[in-house]
Order: C-alpha cells, then sequence, then structure tokens
C-alpha cells in the first residue's frame, strides 16, 4: 500500500511538474517540487525511504529529460539520504522546520547542478544565476513546501495508522 | 532490512559509484530509447498530453477574454497581410519556377532542398530550471530518428536528440548545449548560434564566432548555413537584435531575436528524411520547406 501510493506520488510530480507547473512559471523558474517531495519523505520517514523516493524521480526525470542516464539520479538520491539523516530529532507536526530545509535543500541542490554542469562549460556568471534562478526558485519552492507538506504529511499519518492496526502495534 | 539498515553507508557509496559511471558510459551517446523507457513513454506520454491539451485550453481561454476587444481589428490586419502575402508568394513561385528551369538547364543542384516534413504537437517540457528539453508526440512509429531537425511555422526550433518508441526527446536552440552553424543571409558571413542561459528565460540565443571585418548589422536575418550535418541550410533562425565585439578583439558576437516565440509553441514540423504517411498534417506547410513533387536533387546536408 505504502509502495503504491509513493509510486502515485512520484510519477504525479513528474506529470505536473513536466506540464502544469510550466503554466504558473515566474520570471522562467518553476518551483521544484521533486525536492519537496523528496525532502518531506526524508523527514517523514528517514533517510532510506528519501534515498529510494529520491532514485526513482531522478530516474524519470533523467530517462525523459537528460542526456546522460544517472545524473538526476545520483543527485536526487544523495538529497534524499542526507536530509533524512536527522528525522527522528524533531516534530514533524511542526511546519517551520521542512520549510526551511526545503528551501536549504532546493538552494545546495541547483548549486550542486550549476557547479557540476554549467561551470564546466565556462559559464562564469554565478551572480546572474544566483540572482535570477537559485533565489527565486528555493523563495518559490519554500512556498509550495506547505501544502505539499501538508498533503503528505496527512498520507503518512493515514498510512501509519492502517500499518499500526494490520502489525497490531498496540 | 536490518542488513539494509546496519550498511547504509556503504549501499549509498556503491550506489553512487555505480551512477557515476554510469553517467560517464551513457554521457550523449544515447540516440534510442532503450525498450524499457518506450514502455514508461508509451504510459506516460499520453497523461503528459493530456495534462499539457487541458493547460493550452485554460491558457487560450484567457488569452481570449483578455484580447477579446482587439480580435476584430487584428482579424482586419491579418487579412490584408494575407491578401499581400498571397500577391508576393505567386510572385514567389514563378521565380521559384525559372529558378528551378535555369538550374535543370545548368545542371547544379538545387542550394534549398524540398525537405519531407510531418507535424508534431510538444506533450511536455523539462521540470528543471536548467534547460530547455521537450517532448513531442511521435517517434520511432512515425520514423523519426535523433538529429532530425524541428521548425515552427517561422523558423528553426531545435533538434531531435533521443527517440522512443512513441515519443522524441529534443532539444531547442535555446538550450545552452546547443549549437547551430549559421549565417547572415544578406552578407553570408558565417557563425554559430548557440544558446545561452542567461539570454534563455528571454527568448534570446547568441551567435559567436562571427568575423570582426564581417558586415554583419542589425536588423540582419539569420539562418542555418551549409556546414551542418545536422541543419539543412537555409532555414531561417532570426533577426540580428545587437552586435557586440569580444573582449579579444578577433571575433564579434550578436544576440539574435529568433522568430519563433518559444513561449507559446504547441505544434512543430519535423523536417527530415520521413517516407510520406497518409495522416494529413494539420499545420501548413512552411515557406522555406514546400513538399513539392521536384525530384530531391543531391542534398549531402539533408541525410546525416
Amino acid at each position: 500500500m505504502r509502495i503504491f501510493i509513493t509510486a502515485i506520488f512520484i510519477v504525479l510530480n513528474f506529470l505536473m511538474q513536466s506540464t502544469i507547473l510550466h503554466y504558473i512559471e515566474i520570471r522562467g523558474v518553476i518551483p521544484n517540487t521533486t525536492i519537496i517531495l523528496i525532502v518531506s519523505y526524508a523527514l517523514l520517514r528517514g533517510s532510506t525511504e528519501g534515498a529510494i523516493v529520491g532514485f526513482f524521480s531522478g530516474l524519470l526525470q533523467d530517462i525523459f529529460f537528460g542526456t546522460s542516464l544517472g545524473y538526476f539520479t545520483l543527485f536526487n538520491t544523495i538529497t534524499g539520504y542526507l536530509f533524512g539523516r536527522g528525522n527522528h530529532n524533531f516534530y514533524r507536526e511542526n511546519y517551520l522546520l521542512p520549510m526551511m530545509l526545503c528551501t536549504i535543500a532546493v538552494f545546495l541542490y541547483e548549486t550542486m547542478i550549476y557547479l557540476t554542469s554549467f561551470l564546466f562549460r565556462g559559464q562564469l556568471n554565478f551572480l546572474y544565476i544566483l540572482s535570477h534562478t537559485l533565489l527565486p526558485e528555493a523563495v518559490y519552492s519554500c512556498i509550495f513546501t506547505i501544502p505539499l507538506y501538508r498533503v503528505l504529511f496527512g498520507t503518512n499519518e493515514w498510512l501509519e495508522l492502517k500499518e499500526k492496526y494490520k502489525h497490531r502495534l498496540f | 532490512m536490518d542488513f539494509f539498515e546496519e550498511h547504509k553507508k556503504q549501499i549509498m557509496l556503491a550506489i553512487t559509484a555505480i551512477l557515476l559511471v554510469v553517467i560517464l558510459i551513457t554521457y550523449g551517446k544515447k540516440k534510442n530509447a532503450t525498450i524499457i523507457e518506450s514502455a514508461l513513454g508509451f504510459v506516460l506520454t499520453p497523461v503528459q498530453e493530456l495534462t499539457t491539451d487541458i493547460g493550452n485550453w485554460v491558457g487560450s481561454k484567457i488569452d481570449w477574454i483578455r484580447d477579446k476587444d482587439n480580435l476584430a481589428t487584428e482579424n482586419e490586419q491579418l487579412k490584408e497581410q494575407i491578401a499581400l502575402l498571397e500577391t508576393e508568394n505567386k510572385r514567389l513561385r514563378r521565380y521559384g519556377i525559372e529558378n528551378q528551369r535555369l538550374s535543370e538547364l545548368l545542371k547544379i543542384s538545387q542550394k534549398y532542398a524540398n525537405y519531407h516534413t510531418v507535424g508534431t504537437k510538444i506533450i511536455a517540457k523539462d521540470p528543471g530550471n536548467w534547460y530547455d528539453i521537450f517532448l513531442i508526440d511521435k517517434g520511432k512509429q512515425d520514423h523519426l530518428e535523433a538529429n532530425m531537425v524541428l521548425t515552427a511555422s517561422n523558423g528553426l526550433v531545435g533538434k531531435i536528440i533521443e527517440t522512443g518508441e512513441t515519443y522524441s526527446k529534443a532539444q531547442s536552440i535555446l538550450d545552452s548545449r546547443s549549437s547551430v552553424p549559421a549565417m547572415s543571409l544578406r552578407t553570408e558571413d558565417l557563425g554559430v548560434v548557440k544558446g545561452e542561459y542567461s539570454l534563455m528565460n528571454h527568448g534570446l540565443c547568441r551567435m559567436e564566432y562571427i568575423d570582426s571585418e564581417a558586415e554583419i548589422i542589425e536588423g540582419d536575418e539569420i539562418v542555418t548555413s551549409n556546414l551542418s550535418d545536422v541543419y539543412p541550410s537555409g532555414i531561417t533562425i532570426g533577426r540580428v537584435k545587437e552586435i557586440k565585439t569580444e573582449a579579444n578583439g578577433l571575433t564579434k558576437y550578436a544576440i539574435i531575436e529568433p522568430y519563433v516565440d518559444f513561449k507559446h509553441l504547441d505544434t512543430l514540423l519535423v523536417i527530415g528524411d520521413i517516407p510520406e504517411v497518409e495522416t494529413p498534417v494539420e499545420t501548413p506547410a512552411e515557406p522555406q520547406t514546400e513538399t513539392t513533387t521536384e525530384p530531391q536533387t543531391g542534398t549531402p546536408e539533408v541525410e546525416q
């Protein structure tokens, strides 16, 4: 059940991001909902599931929009793994932390993509990219985190409740 | 499951290493999608097509509400323009026939050959903010191949970089990895039109390696040159917006404003060695690429 719902989230997110989200872009920037999904999963379920969600969402992006297989897969997997490290140490009902972490994650992720692909091709105008892509995208994603985290949190609560009954834990 | 939890770090390192190797192996070499990718595309692309259609429909309704008042005047203007263009077109067709006869007499091959075209539609765009890659709704089934060229009704859009069974992955000329050998139509000065990240969101691109003594000026029309294996010569790209001299003083570069409006693209034409299909092409044929009945004379640029 959990696997099925997670798969639906990954595919739905991919479909939305490649089609509908382009209609609400602000100055050519769309929010990075993939990273929000990965970080939310990592925070709610820990680094293993964060990495798995990252792996498959990255794979989809690579298959349909990448020039080499594995590039986005690698970055998404690492993001999911790193941001799930401390998931036992905070209250997940809190909204502020996921918002902050998603913003940081989007910023770091896009900076890594800039460093690994654009810098090598001689694009040295980091300040332009910082002010026109990295910061707007981080802010835009931060706003999008609120509804998405709400949905993912609710689904997770529901699933955990079901699993509890199934295994007769309490 | 305990095994995974215990050796999490080692597993992550192994995955990272494997992915790095895969990246290096597959980088830029893939021209055809694998069966698994095609199967995924077969399932996902119809949904993307549907959502894009819905988005386009809502967008067109919003546009209609916004421009309702101007439509009548615009219609008048367009009718006038059509009348003008029709007379012009007739005149040019006579020239074309004359040109063909003369070149037959001289036994030289036509410079601007006739290409086969097929219509297609954009179904999804890159989910990131870095590149300008999109999917189109035709693939190997419709005899498309990598390195076929995409145009809209008024100019060059890009090329196909990978084909699946029912979809193809294409790269627009605004993408920072694209480069198109080009020349100015008036002066025949050569250069290379490249995408640049800072210009991409404004719908502009950049023409590099122009000789410092070239007589190119603002407003010149830029077309593809005959130096490319991929792009057939003579496809219009855009107009020169600005000319600047490079810091080294040896070459110039120009900012190009493409004729195609990349923000509102939906239907495209694929140019290439496509066998004639019975399905009618919805889009009107583009002036540069007429599909007339003349026999194809030697055109080494077309075949990749």
